[in-house]
Formats: C-alpha cells, sequence, structure tokens
C-alpha cells in the first residue's frame, strides 16, 4: 500500500544561527538547500549542532536569525503543530501510557480522522514496520528495536511531507543496526518523502545518504554526495573526520607539493597554487612499491589483516607514519620489517583547505 | 555458599520489614481490641468481644455530624488541593519564573510551621475581616496545609519528566491544550493523585487547625472526638477510630481503583 499521500517538500535553511544562554552557538550562520524527496543525513562530532539544526527545523527551536522554508513555504515562525512534519526523536519519545496502536494513531487523531480511517492506517503502518500483531502491547513491554520502529511508524502514518530523524538508530546493537539501515533507506524511497536524518556514524551516513552535510562546531564544513565528502574533502576537518587518511603538510612551490627536506609528494600541479597548503591521501589510494624515485621511503611497523585487505603502517624516514592499504591478493610477501616506497597517482590527493 | 549467603540476606531482609510492619501496625491493632473489648474503660487484656461501642459511636448525634462534616471537608480539600498544587508545581517546574526556588520554599512553608500557629493566624484573619468562622474558612485552612504535599509529589514526578515526549505530540499536530491533555497531565497524574490522598488524611484528621477554626455544633470528628475524651475514654473512641481508618483506607482503595494508580506506577 502507497503511503505516500503527499509531494516531498524541500527544504531551505537560510543563514540560520542559534546560541543559547547568550554564549553557546550552537548553529552558527548555516545554509543548506535540502532536495525535496532527498536522504540528506547531518554528519558531524557529538556537540556540532546536528541535533540544535534537526530541532530548528522542526520548530522546538527559534532561530535567532535566518529563515526556513520548507516546500517554498516559510516556515520560520509557523508553530510546532502546524509543520506537519514527522519527527523520529533520539530516545523514541513513546508515549509511555498509551499502547503501540493508540501511539501511532495519535497524530491521525489530531487531525480528525474517521475512526474507521485511523484503524486502516494504523495497521497499514505497523504493517510496514514490520509489527503487526504488537497493536495491544505498552512501550515498556518493547525491545528497543521495536520501539524505534513504533517511533517510526508514528511518524510516517501521518504521511509527513518531510520525515526528521535525530540518530534514530544509535541506541541498537550492531547488527540490529545494519538491517535497520537498509529497512529505513527502503522505506524513504518507498514512501518517496525528504528525510534529514542525523547521526554521528560516518559509515552509516555514507551507505545510506543522497547528499550528506558534514558539520563542526556549528558550522556546515561541506555538502556532498557520499563519494565526493569521501573521495574530495574540502577541509581538513572533513578528511580527518571521515575515513582514515594520510595528511600531509607542506607548501606549494613552482607548482609542486614540497613537504620536510625537500621532499616533492605526488599531487596535481597546479601553477597557480602557492604557500602553505595540506594534501589528503586514502590509504587504499596508496601503492606499496620498490624503493623508487618518487616514493616514499620506509619500512613496514605493523601489517593488520582486514580479510579483503591488508592494512600496512609504514613508517618513513622522515619518521611519519603513514598508512596503506592493498587488496589481498593472496600473493604479497610483505611483512613486518621490510623496507617499502608508498607511492600514490598524483591525482589521488587532496589538496585541503586550511 | 552464594545459596547459603542468598538465604541469610532474605531471612534479614524479611527479619527487618517484619519489624517495621509490626511497629507500624501494632497501634492500629491495640485500637482493634480496645474497639471490641466490653469493659466500660480502656483495659488490657480484652475480656471479651462486644460491637457495643460502634454502637454506641453511630448512635452518638455529634458522632454522625462531625463524620459527616470531616468526609465533606475532606472531598473539597483534596479537590481544591490538588488543582491548586498541580498547578503550582506545573508553573514552578515549567514557568521559567524567576526565584522559583524561593517561591517553591514559600509553597512548602505550611509544612515546617507548627500548624498550631498556622489555626491561630487563620482565626485571627477571620475574625477581624469580620466572616467568623464558616465552613468554607474551615476548608482553606486545611487547603494551606496539603497543597504542600501535593506540591511535593507532583514536582518529584516532573523532575523525572521527559519533554520530549510532549515534544513528539506536538510534532504529531497536537495543540500546546491538547498536549496538556493528552500527555501532560496523565503523565504527572500519578503524583497528583498520590498527594490527592495525602490531602485527604491531612484534612480528615487534621486537629490543629480545626480546632481553632470549627463553631460548636460545627466541630469536625477529632475535635469533637477530642472534647469527647476530655471526660469519657471510653471503646466509642476506639471505634471512632477504627471507622476512620477505614473511611480513610476505602478513599485511598476508590481512588485507586476509579482512576487507577497502578497502571502508571511503572514510569
Ligand atoms: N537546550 C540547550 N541549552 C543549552 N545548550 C544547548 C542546548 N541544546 C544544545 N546545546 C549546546 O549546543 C551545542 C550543540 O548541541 P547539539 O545540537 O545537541 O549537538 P549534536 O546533536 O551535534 O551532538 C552543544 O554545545 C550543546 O551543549
Ligand atoms: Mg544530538
Amino acid at each position: 500500500m502507497a503511503q505516500s499521500g503527499r509531494p516531498p517538500a524541500s527544504i531551505r535553511i537560510d543563514g540560520v544561527t542559534k546560541t543559547f544562554d547568550g554564549q553557546v552557538k550552537a548553529v552558527d550562520d548555516v545554509t543548506l538547500d535540502i532536495e525535496a524527496g532527498e536522504f540528506f543525513s547531518l554528519l558531524g562530532p557529538s556537540g556540532c549542532g546536528k541535533t540544535t539544526t534537526l530541532r530548528l527545523i522542526a520548530g522546538f527551536e527559534t532561530a535567532d536569525a535566518g529563515r526556513i522554508v520548507v516546500g517554498g513555504q516559510d516556515i520560520t515562525d509557523l508553530p510546532v503543530h502546524k509543520r506537519d512534519m514527522g519527527m523520529v526523536f533520539q530516545s523514541y519519545a513513546l508515549f509511555p501510557h498509551r499502547t503501540v496502536a493508540e501511539n501511532v494513531a495519535f497524530g491521525l487523531r489530531m487531525r480528525g480522522l474517521p475512526k474507521a480511517e485511523i484503524a486502516e492506517r494504523v495497521a497499514a503502518a505497523l504493517k510496514q514496520v514490520a509489527l503487526d500483531g504488537y497493536e495491544a502491547r505498552r512501550p515498556s513491554q518493547l525491545s528497543g528495536g521495536q520501539q524505534q520502529r513504533v517511533a517510526l511508524a508514528r511518524a510516517i502514518v501521518i504521511r509527513p511531507a518531510v520525515l526528521l530523524c535525530d540518530e534514530p538508530l544509535g541506541a541498537l546493537d550492531r547488527k540490529l543496526r545494519q538491517s535497520m539501515q537498509f529497512e529505513l533507506k527502503q522505506l524513504q524511497k518507498e514512501l518517496g518523502v525528504t528525510l534529514v536524518f542525523v547521526t554521528h556514524d560516518q559509515e552509516e551516513a555514507l551507505a545510506m545518504s543522497d547528499r550528506i552535510a558534514v558539520m563542526n562546531a556549528g558550522k556546515v564544513e561541506q555538502v556532498g554526495a557520499p563519494s565526493e565528502i569521501y573521495d574530495r574533502p574540502r577541509t581538513r576537518f572533513v578528511a580527518d573526520f571521515i575515513g582514515e587518511i594520510n595528511l600531509f603538510e607542506g607548501a606549494w612551490s613552482g607548482g609542486r607539493f614540497v613537504t620536510g627536506k625537500d621532499r616533492t609528494l605526488p599531487a596535481v600541479t597546479n601553477g597557480a597554487r602557492s604557500g602553505t597548503g595540506i594534501i589528503a591521501v586514502r590509504p587504499e589510494k596508496t601503492r606499496l612499491v620498490g624503493e623508487i624515485d618518487g616514493a616514499l621511503g620506509g619500512r613496514i611497523e605493523t601489517a593488520n589483516f582486514l580479510g579483503g585487505q591488508v592494512l600496512y603502517r609504514v613508517v618513513t624516514d622522515e619518521g611519519r607514519a603513514v598508512l596503506a592499504k592493498e587488496q589481498n591478493v593472496g600473493t604479497s610477501s610483505r611483512k613486518v620489517g621490510d623496507r617499502v616506497g608508498v607511492a600514490w597517482m598524483p591525482s589521488d590527493a587532496v589538496s585541503l583547505e586550511a | 555458599m552464594s545459596a547459603r549467603r542468598l538465604d541469610a540476606g532474605r531471612v534479614a531482609y524479611y527479619t527487618l520489614n517484619g519489624a517495621i510492619l509490626t511497629f507500624l501496625l501494632l497501634p492500629l491493632a491495640i485500637v482493634a481490641v480496645f474497639a471490641l473489648n466490653p469493659t466500660p474503660y480502656i483495659s488490657f487484656p480484652p475480656v471479651g468481644v462486644t460491637l457495643r461501642w460502634f454502637e454506641k459511636f453511630f448512635a452518638n448525634e455529634d458522632f454522625m455530624r462531625s463524620l459527616w462534616l470531616s468526609l465533606r471537608v475532606a472531598a473539597m480539600v483534596l479537590v481544591l488541593s490538588t488543582v491548586l498544587g498541580a498547578m503550582c508545581a506545573l508553573a514552578l517546574a515549567r514557568g521559567r519564573l524567576p526565584g522559583a526556588g524561593i517561591l517553591t520554599a514559600f509553597f512548602m512553608s505550611p509544612l515546617m510551621l507548627p500548624a498550631i500557629l498556622t489555626g491561630l493566624a487563620l482565626f485571627q484573619v477571620l475574625l477581624l475581616s469580620g466572616v467568623g468562622r464558616p465552613v468554607w474558612g474551615l476548608v482553606m485552612g486545611h487547603t494551606l496545609v496539603a497543597v504542600p504535599y501535593v506540591l511535593r509529589t507532583t514536582l518529584a514526578v516532573l523532575a523525572n519528566f521527559d519533554t520530549r515526549v510532549e515534544e513528539a505530540a506536538s510534532s504529531l499536530g497536537a495543540s500546546p491544550v491538547r498536549v496538556f491533555f493528552e500527555v501532560t497531565l496523565p503523565l504527572i497524574r500519578p503524583g497528583v493523585i498520590a498527594g490527592g490522598i495525602f490531602a485527604f488524611i491531612v484534612s480528615f484528621d487534621q486537629f490543629p487547625i480545626s480546632l481553632f477554626l470549627v463553631l460548636p455544633k460545627g466541630e469536625t470528628l477529632p475535635v469533637v472526638l477530642f472534647n469527647y475524651m476530655k471526660f469519657d475514654l471510653d471503646g466509642a473512641i476506639a471505634a471512632a477510630s477504627m471507622v476512620s481508618i477505614v473511611m480513610a483506607l476505602s478513599v485511598v482503595l476508590l481512588l485507586e481503583r476509579v482512576i487507577g494508580l497502578k497502571a502508571y506506577v511503572k514510569l
């Protein structure tokens, strides 16, 4: 049964700032354009302002400055209960004094729908989250994963144009989390709803999102598709936060990237660049070669077998640790203590803004 | 080894609980014995079983009038103090009032003053303002000392209240008024009802305040019992006590049955 009775809405957050207690800038001049029907993640470390951004969209917080426009309508001053958005809380926030069915029916009851329609839609929503048969239970009688799904059903049953989720999978164990990631993504596509998803888990964000906004200290550092964020991080913070990466500090001179004692590292030559800079290289973009010209010479310090791959930690002659990942093709004879050279394609080195 | 230790712990647990229960319930048992003992003065050990003291209590016009008055006053105090106490608690916990701490202490202060002073003060206020000693004055006086109980139990519930639940309701389309009646009120209800039960009992056996605020022939049961005891110390007093206990217990059970404390206790 198609639940989507309404086209998804775009969200525009325009220069929004929120300060708590006159000092903590939880959200600092954030501008975001979220497309209709998009799975959009807010990703960042704890305390970076993800939840506050989500609560500003939902209307639980009022912005000090800026506008929020949803589906072309400026909702900055609209009270929460008129915004018509589904919200899944980190703590689920189920009504403890109501049964599962009553929890899910709540939003429909507030809309004054006829009893028969409510019953039908509650049943359909519970089916969608695979909780049919649990109607009469109370939240306290459910497992964490089941509570999470009740919270989801309660939010989607009102067929919102926008669904907001604050770390909805954060409290689940790893296995359950992975299957819920898949199900949530599936459900979002089925419903065609615009989903704003908050997480501090980069793997989760990379796996689920159409686009990601990486946040740091109240500001948006970079917005892009998962592959963009991963392969082309713009700032040092983004590069560092997402996955493992090797960072090299140095300077651009004559179009080359030079580090340490006059050592040129492979990077796309750009005559226009000058001054200090940082380049970043993913471990899996590196190759271990012999001690040839242009490669960073060093000694393998540790080798971690990851199954399909092997992760080497190489300490270079300058004393720098470099991570290198190689496919496990079954023929490698490298072992700890071997001397190797680390090399990469110039195009795989990303030049970062400070 | 561990099973033995567990047993020792259990024995200690039950012994302690048994001791506490005995300490709390023994006076009731003694009153029950006196109420059923036929001797015309309170004495021990009992010499038989009789219902004559209950008959005397129920046949006495003063007792009946005052029992009825006490019940009516306590019911009014129950309603007034739950409404006032719950509203105060909500305002103090949620209102972001300046000086909420001081206000809380102020509303709790009747518990800290000797009730006899409160009674005397109320007596003077009522007398000086020339309204005499109407029943509503009595109700007001009782409410004054009953509100802190409701306030305290409701504040305790509000301190552990997850406001996200209210936010969830409003995100689902509930206006602030509906959030209050659909979510807030049902969730603070156990605290309010527990406070209301205290309020009823505080009023039903209130003595020091009533002493100042009742008129002759308009006394509450505790005052009548006190006056009776000055001249007679027979089993009717014990019978009256038994009746009071049963009445208070019935109200508690009734509230529990009708409004249902159990469903929410596990919050
Ligand atoms: N209600 C609040 N009062 C005061 N400070 C707050 C409040 N909510 C959030 N903050 C602060 O704002 C910052 C961002 O918080 P939050 O948005 O919850 O971060 P995140 O969800 O990314 O972990 C933090 O420094 C947090 O302490
Ligand atoms: Mg958060």
